[in-house]
């Protein structure tokens, strides 16, 4: 046994392991590191390669499986949806142009300018994240940066977590980690939207926080409200499916169906830029505030 | 020669850590079961702990370990840290103790993928998140048993790659 401990072998362990302690710590401490840029280097393009690769099979695949008769009535449907589609392009083109004369004759200018976001495709799922996590193919050299919101032409998926220099880790809506200033428009209330283990195995969100006499139902839409200043406001996060009483006080939390399948994202944008971004929420002064609970809120 | 040789089957595996790693991230590739996706870096590490020296051992451990971390985005070392650990002792019980075949491998995949597993469970949900035996179960568990039916493919995936090359240096 002694002779075990005195090894060569057993030493370049026990050095190995110093090693990587220092790596966790590191790692923990500074957030992403360049070992993970590298590896990044290395697996994101052949990652891309082999997702749009799967891509393509499984669509074909699907494809392959359906019968003539099938394959006709989807031709069709496809042919009626394109023509509505191009009835509808033509009024939005209409409605545009007055959009811009009224106006012009109104001297309206935009007050705000537009979100900058970037396309994304999703590269990589990882088995060991819990929470559906994903990697994107896009990274620091193109702009994205950890906390930008991440979404789809439906809704809100999540924020990016760690940006390499080619790739990004995004953790989505379902992760524990991810909360959400939201709000439900039509009813005037507002919360916050968080997940847990059993809630994303469902794929499914709650909207904490609601009072006990919420008069949220089912159907109701939920968007991101901007407060905080980490998403852009307006966002659609999802459509309430019922709401329950919490297990630990007297408020209510609403379960949010998520507008986007959140476990099976393929394409994403990336919003690296929005207004208010990284502004600096202005102190409260207490002090100063009325005296009484209902003036102060 | 022998060197060329050793080289020639250390860079085998390193490509063949990397084309499991793009398998294993690669979505919609392999079919989730009860929502859960195989990881096929653990076996791949611990077979080829068991044809080669413990230093060997351990880097393949380190090199797939930091696959997983980068995968994970979580702490990079994590996974390099129990891998290398489990390859360095997997190496020396395949020398001194064990046959290495089908059957060995499969029982020595049954304990160290637990242990990795379980370390996972235990390091990176149970003192972080919350329902750690909700998590356990519905995720940690069924990804075990998925990850364990890949052992004796990767175990005949290494032996081949172990003897082709190891034919070539006798």
């Amino acid at each position: 046994m002694k002779e075990f401990f005195k090894s060569s072998s057993f030493k370049v362990l026990l050095i190995t392991i110093v090693v990587l302690l220092g790596l966790i710590i590191f790692t923990a401490s500074a957030g992403g590191s360049f070992l993970a840029s590298l590896l990044g280097f290395v697996s994101s393009p052949m990652q891309g390669v082999a997702t749009t690769v799967t891509e393509n099979v499984t669509e074909f695949l699907d494809l392959d499986g359906l019968s003539k008769a099938e394959l006709k009535d989807m031709v069709t449907r496809l042919q009626d949806e394109k023509a509505q589609l191009q009835q509808r392009l033509a009024d939005f083109e209409n409605i545009k142009q007055e959009n811009e004369q009224l106006k012009e004759l109104l001297e309206i200018t935009s007050e705000r300018p537009e979100n900058k976001s970037l396309a994304a495709s999703v590269i990589g799922r990882d088995p060991n994240d819990v929470f559906s996590g994903f990697s994107i193919d896009k990274g620091t050299l193109e702009g994205v940066s950890v906390g930008d919101p991440v979404i789809t032409s439906r809704g809100l998926v999540g924020i990016v977590t760690q940006a390499y220099a080619t790739t990004s880790k995004v953790s989505c809506l379902l992760s524990e980690d991810v909360k959400v200033a939201a709000v439900c428009i039509e009813r005037q209330e507002s919360g916050v939207i968080t997940s847990d283990i059993m809630t994303a195995s469902s794929g499914l969100l709650r909207f904490n926080y609601l009072s006990g006499d919420t008069q949220l139902k089912e159907g109701d839409i939920v968007t991101t409200s901007g407060a905080g200043r980490n998403y852009p406001e307006g966002i659609l996060i999802g459509e309430v499916k019922s709401v329950e009483k919490a297990e630990n006080d007297i408020s209510k939390y609403a379960v949010v169906q998520p507008c986007e399948d959140l476990s099976a994202v393929k394409d994403v944008f990336v919003i690296v830029s929005f207004p208010g971004k990284g502004e600096e929420i202005p102190d409260v002064d207490l002090s100063s505030q009325p005296q009484g609970g209902e003036d102060a809120e | 020669m022998r060197d060329f040789n050793r080289v020639v089957r250390y860079l085998a595996y390193v490509l063949e850590l990397l084309v499991l790693f793009m398998l294993q991230e690669t979505p919609g590739l392999l079919p989730a079961v009860f929502g859960v996706r195989p990881v096929l870096i653990f076996p791949a590490v611990i077979t080829i702990a068991m044809f080669e020296e413990e230093l060997p051992a351990i880097a393949f451990g380190v090199v797939g370990g930091l696959f997983c971390d980068f995968g994970l985005s979580g702490i990079m070392g994590f996974h390099a840290l129990v891998l290398a650990a489990l390859c360095f002792f997997v190496s020396i019980l395949s020398k001194v103790y064990l046959q290495v075949n089908l059957m060995t491998a499969v029982i020595t995949g049954i304990w160290t993928i637990g242990l990795t597993v379980c370390a996972q469970w235990l390091f990176l949900y149970y003192f972080s998140y919350s329902m750690p035996g909700y998590a356990f179960v519905h995720h940690y568990l069924p990804k075990y048993f998925y990850t364990m039916i890949f052992v004796p493919l990767v175990y005949l995936l290494n032996r081949g790659l172990s003897q082709a090359v190891r034919t070539q240096e006798n």
